[in-house]
């Protein structure tokens, strides 16, 4: 996926960066054990977010295992799992498996061919356990196809296709908490597609793809208006959050959701800033 | 309704957002319905789990209070839709009702039907916008309806709401040094003062 909601280190405590880490790599364990070979290339740090939010939210038991990766070969660390790494690493799977099955129409990638029918079988047997999920997901997906097909200029109607896919997959548990899940996913799909969008935007038009933000990219408070788009995206996401009863690990969420999200429009931004620069 | 929802959490009205969280954790793990199987009290502790839960529910929406997920803060001077025929004044009642109900998406296909977009018909499309999570959308068509008359109050409030936890946001962030929770009385007074404001008074001057 995308990777755009992630912790802002510098402002996280290092015991936190740490939890965070075992997070991911409890994640990362259960994807390679479970969906061998390709699980662990489908990983991303939106889904680790997922994790920690509805741990939280439910104070589930959580196991802790020493673990070595590939990426840290050396030092043993900490990996943190419980249900919702497996909802989630289940999730990450469709996802996934829609994502290459685009690739792969949209390009006839080869890359794209050979994933999907490596992880055909995994999402066939994931949507049997989880069929409303994976409903929405394929459902949401389609939409949002049908929208770029169709070059939609409303960025809400476009956006809110990969929210309600969102929204489907946060509302785990469908109980007490769900309405607020589903906005807080709902809103939070909404920015990353966006920020994909914003991202995306050079390449779209040099390539002539769609983009729901070329219509207004040449105004000149372009920039700003794109995060203005993007902060009432997040002022309803954590307006719900702020709600919810979550204690453990609410640093870590809160710098998530405040700080962490604006990373890389600020890397763009910073970027764009340079190039001007140089420019002058 | 619960009348004092903060006695039944055993707190002060002045407790912090993360203060009312912890007691009700406390409490809801007290009065569990799974640690009552097969125990005489199980119904009692059921009961006293629900209310736990609904002056929870209770203070969080009252203290969220600023925020247009309360829909029936709307209200609506139903005689201002001027200028229509007939058949768009129904229309527009239509539209009203279906607000009041919270049925947005029917709102909203009335509406796209309705030629005569003035004022009030943007002010009608950007509440049901905003109740079926299309916020671009309900704050320029709440903005639109403000430009087209500057003088109505309840269109600028309607505005206000919409960007109120923008803004909120940005303070939030901006002060994320001191920590998130700030409690409610600093969003209070910055929600008081952003109202007045928009009926030509001031409440705090530096911002």
């Amino acid at each position: 996926m995308f990777g755009y909601v992630n912790i802002y280190k510098p402002e996280l405590k290092v015991k936190d960066y740490y939890k965070y880490r075992a997070y991911y790599c409890g994640l990362c364990k259960t994807l390679k054990e479970k969906y061998r070979p390709l699980g662990q290339m489908t990983l991303s740090y939106d889904m680790t977010f997922l994790i920690l939010l509805l741990t939280s939210l439910y104070e589930s038991e959580t196991k802790v295992e020493q673990e070595r990766c590939m990426v840290h070969p050396v030092k043993k660390h900490n990996a943190l799992y419980n249900e919702f790494t497996d909802y989630v690493a289940d999730m990450n799977i469709v996802l996934t498996y829609y994502h290459l099955l685009d690739d792969w129409q949209d390009e006839k990638s080869i890359a794209g061919l050979a994933g999907t029918k490596i992880l055909k079988r995994y999402y066939r047997k994931i949507c049997k356990q989880y069929p409303r999920q994976c409903n929405a997901i394929k459902q949401g997906l389609e939409q949002l196809a049908a929208c770029e097909r169709d070059n939609e200029n409303n960025i809400d109607k476009v956006s809110r296709c990969f929210g309600e896919l969102m929204a489907e997959l946060f509302d785990y548990k469908q109980d007490h908490w769900g309405e607020k899940l589903r906005k807080i996913g709902f809103y939070l799909g909404k920015f990353i597609y966006i920020m994909d969008a914003y991202d995306d935007l050079e390449k779209d038009k040099k390539n002539n793809h769609y983009n729901p933000l070329i219509q207004f990219s040449n105004e000149k408070d372009f920039d700003e208006k794109c995060k203005g788009i993007l902060t009432s995206m997040l002022a309803e996401c954590t307006g719900e959050f702020e709600m919810l009863p979550c204690l453990i690990d609410v640093d870590i969420l809160r710098n998530i959701l405040y700080e962490g999200v604006w990373s890389k429009y600020l890397k763009i931004q910073n970027e764009k800033m340079h190039k001007e620069g140089i420019r002058e | 309704m619960i009348s004092d929802p903060y006695k039944v959490l055993g707190i002060s009205p002045s407790a912090s957002n993360d203060e009312v969280k912890r007691a009700y954790r406390d409490l809801s793990r007290k009065y569990h319905p799974d640690s009552y199987i097969d125990n005489p009290l199980s119904e009692l502790a059921e009961e006293k789990f629900k209310q736990v839960q609904e002056a929870y529910d209770q203070i969080m929406k009252q203290r969220e209070g600023g925020g247009y997920s309360n829909s029936h803060s709307y209200t609506y001077g139903q005689s201002n839709y001027s200028g229509g025929t007939e058949d768009e004044n129904v229309k527009m009642q239509a539209v009203y009702n279906y607000i009041n109900n919270g049925h947005y998406r029917e709102a909203l296909h009335v509406l796209s039907g309705m030629s005569n977009r003035n004022a009030r018909w943007f002010y009608c499309s950007a509440i049901a916008n905003a109740g079926i999570g299309n916020n671009i959308e309900a704050i320029n068509h709440a903005q639109q309806a403000v430009n087209m008359e500057p003088g109505n109050v309840e269109y600028r409030n309607l505005l206000n709401q919409l960007q109120w936890r923008s803004q909120r946001y940005q303070s939030t962030r901006m002060g994320s040094g001191g920590g998130y929770d700030m409690g409610n009385l600093c969003c209070d007074l910055w929600c008081a003062d952003t109202l007045c404001e928009c009926m030509g008074g001031d409440l705090i001057s530096c911002c």
